[in-house]
């Protein structure tokens, strides 16, 4: 088959080819015009998030937040006096898909800027492919901390911000034994260290620790484990819908009556729904956005976000972090003038600062951090939870620390406590 | 050691044993009866959570509301048989292939429907005190189920017609049919057995595991070791292995961490079908 085609091709190529190539030039050079015509009259806003799958608790909320950021953005007039379009593919909860997707966004599609993820496996896929492209990417999550990449910009709380002001405030309300349940990833242990961290530096004590998979469903070890090393309360970081099972399981065994729970990631996969009232009271956690929060910019979000979706399913934090996320970004484009991406980048190195739903929000020039508000809360009967404290303008201090990209722009790097 | 801890420790992998048990249950009677590998079980069990949530939003109480969930997945299961099932009898990869994109289909189904987050019933916050430990009362409760569902199972499976002819069936469907069994009709009612116990599954245990639509990933991978690892006499097989992998996975989760007791599960089953690779009730001479 291939040896009688083969000839036949050749000979085709042989006759022809001045003729192809001229096609191909001509295909290539309207191709390039028409690329040139679009991207002239519409900035390309690129959004990657799990809108199907096991993640998709946060993944839909995401690409919401960013639908309605865009359209506000473009009500009001656009940017550069341009309309926003946003080009969105859904990564399934697979990994594999952020790779691939982020390529073809950035190749196929052209996109000017790049909001995806809610992982930190998926954001440390992503981050050498807009590093190598050079392309602005937010990353809008709660995480543990650390990353530092002159393209990537993060919007969500840090372990050691949210850390800070909890584990201080819990060894003050309870006292200074703590046990921590945490998952079997990275997340989970990296999170466990700081918990360590801040334990020692405010007198508290790490009395014991089981990490989990995902897959556990029955937590009864785990509930002798703690019974058995008697903390004064529990640093509970539950991650996906198995893990709120512990909670119900843990207050079944009548634990919440014996010691307090805290936690820095409870409520934002909307937990809080899940759990019944009896397991969900008293669950205090701290985040940098909470749907019942009383600032000033939070009411008319939440009328936007209302008129929108509705408010049946309350709105997590990555929501407000996705919506300050796009609105930074579109400042940063008005102060460059252009979509530039160092431009851009540079003027997000400026100290820009947003007045969002949570707040205040600063982006810190050297880490792509924010500093941004904490609130310690309190899980009540209804399924939502009441403020007990606000820590204003928290910074990102560990990453303040470690990762400076104003002096070292070439830093690619994800940080870990072991690097302090 | 303490008295104390080792009573608690006991009693926890026994519950750990029986919410094992009331998971795979019906995976053993589909796989046993039809020689069904039913990759949408978890997926079964899912659906009795989300019955029971639904039938509890519109006022039924709680144990009826088990009720009503087993009686619907069943339904579901029936006609799951009639429109799938019951074309690939005998193709068992084309049934995998089938089952898992059933699945996928009621997985997404499931998040249109109800969303990613619904509201949960929650666990009865009653609890008994042995020393130092307290220990929740419905954990403890499971084990009675546990009990009597297989107890009830037995039963139906041994002593009623339908158990006897069920049993006839898969053994040499041609002389059954000869003598006037109808087997597709009792392949029908098994497989809607099946499915029921998956509903019922997902429906007591929906205040300790709350009802999402990717929860029966939790429990597929565990139950279809028990039922392989079990072999040929699935009822007491699967009782025999469930147990035991339940109660050691959980002792050695409360000594180390769930990681070892994944591992030392994991382990054992592998050794389990090492020693006994038609698996461990190949030479039994039970009925069940």
């Amino acid at each position: 088959m291939t040896n009688r085609l083969m000839p036949n091709f050749e000979r085709v190529w042989s006759q022809n080819y001045k003729f192809v190539c001229l096609v191909m030039l001509a295909l290539a050079i309207s191709l390039v015009a028409v690329t040139q015509v679009r991207a002239d009259d519409e900035i390309k806003v690129g959004s990657i998030f799990d809108l199907t799958g096991g993640l998709n608790i946060y993944g839909i909320q995401q690409s919401q937040a960013l639908h309605l950021a865009v359209n506000n953005i473009n009500d009001n007039g656009g940017v550069l006096g341009q309309q926003l379009q946003v080009v969105e593919y859904d990564a399934q909860s697979e990994l594999a898909k952020f790779t691939q997707y982020t390529n073809t966004i950035i190749l196929r599609d052209q996109i000017d800027v790049l909001f995806a993820g809610l992982t930190s496996s998926s954001r440390e896929a992503m981050r050498p492919i807009v590093r190598k492209n050079n392309i602005p990417y937010f990353y809008s999550a709660l995480y543990e901390g650390g990353a530092c990449d002159k393209q990537t910009f993060i919007t969500g709380a840090s372990a050691s911000q949210q850390m800070s002001v909890l584990i201080e405030w819990a060894i003050k309300e309870y006292g200074p034994k703590i046990y921590i349940m945490a998952p079997d990833y990275n997340f989970g242990t990296i999170s466990a260290h700081w918990i360590d961290h801040y334990a020692k530096e405010y007198g508290g004590e790490v009395v014991g620790s089981d990490f989990l998979a995902l897959t556990v469903t029955d937590y009864s070890p785990t509930i002798q484990k703690i019974q058995a090393a008697k903390p004064d309360f529990v640093a509970a970081l539950p991650v996906g819908a198995n893990q709120t099972g512990f909670l119900e399981q843990f207050a079944a065994a009548g634990l919440k009556e014996k010691m307090g729970i805290v936690s820095t990631n409870y409520g934002s996969g909307n937990q809080q729904v899940v759990v019944s009232p009896d397991a969900g009271e008293g669950i205090v956690a701290s985040q940098e956005y909470f749907m019942w929060i009383d600032e000033p910019n939070n009411e008319p979000f939440k009328a936007k976000w209302e008129a929108a979706y509705s408010l049946d399913e309350p709105i997590i934090s990555e929501a407000a972090d996705v919506w300050n996320a796009v609105h930074i970004w579109a400042k940063a484009v008005e102060v460059a003038g252009t979509t530039d991406s160092d431009a851009v980048i540079a003027a997000l190195e400026s100290g820009i600062s947003f007045d969002g739903p949570n707040g205040t929000v600063t982006m810190q020039p050297g880490s792509h951090h924010l500093k941004q508000n904490i609130y310690i809360v309190r899980g009540n009967r209804t399924h939502g939870f009441d403020v007990i404290q606000t820590f204003e303008s928290v910074a990102p201090s560990f990453e303040d620390q470690v990762c400076d990209l104003i002096a070292n722009p070439d830093t690619a790097e994800h940080f870990t406590p072991a690097d302090l | 050691m303490e008295l104390d801890f080792l009573a608690t420790l006991l009693l926890s992998s026994l519950s750990s044993a029986a919410i094992l048990l009331i998971a795979t249950v019906g995976l053993a009677v589909m796989f046993g009866l039809m020689g069904v590998i039913n990759l949408a079980h978890g997926e079964f069990i899912m659906f009795g959570a989300y019955a029971t949530l639904f039938a509890t939003q519109i006022g039924i109480p709680y144990p009826l509301a088990i009720i009503f969930a087993t009686i619907v997945t069943a339904i579901f299961g029936g006609i799951v048989e009639l429109l799938i099932i019951r074309r690939l009898y005998g193709r068992i990869f084309d049934t995998l292939l089938a089952t898992w994109g059933l699945s996928l289909v009621l997985y997404q189904s499931a998040v249109l429907i109800f969303g990613t987050v619904t509201p949960g019933i929650g666990l009865p916050i009653s609890n008994i005190q042995i020393g130092d430990y307290s220990l929740s009362v419905y954990l403890l409760f499971l084990i009675l189920v546990a009990v009597v569902l297989i107890g009830s199972l037995y039963w139906l499976l041994t002593k009623t017609s339908y158990g006897i002819t069920a049993r006839a069936a898969i053994q040499d469907r041609e002389t059954a049919s000869a003598v006037g069994v109808e087997s597709a009709r009792i392949n029908t009612m098994t497989f809607a057995l099946g499915s029921g116990l998956a509903g019922f599954a997902g429906a007591i245990l929906l205040p300790a595991i709350p009802a999402t639509p990717n929860m029966g990933f939790a429990f597929v991978i565990k139950a279809f070791l028990a039922v392989v690892a079990a072999g040929p006499v699935t009822l007491t097989g699967t009782v025999a292995v469930g147990s035991t992998l339940g109660m050691v996975g959980n002792i050695t989760a409360s000594f180390w961490t769930s990681v070892v007791g994944d591992i030392v599960f994991f382990l054992l089953t592998i050794t389990i079908l090492r020693i006994f690779p038609l698996g461990i009730s190949g030479r039994w001479r039970m009925k069940l």
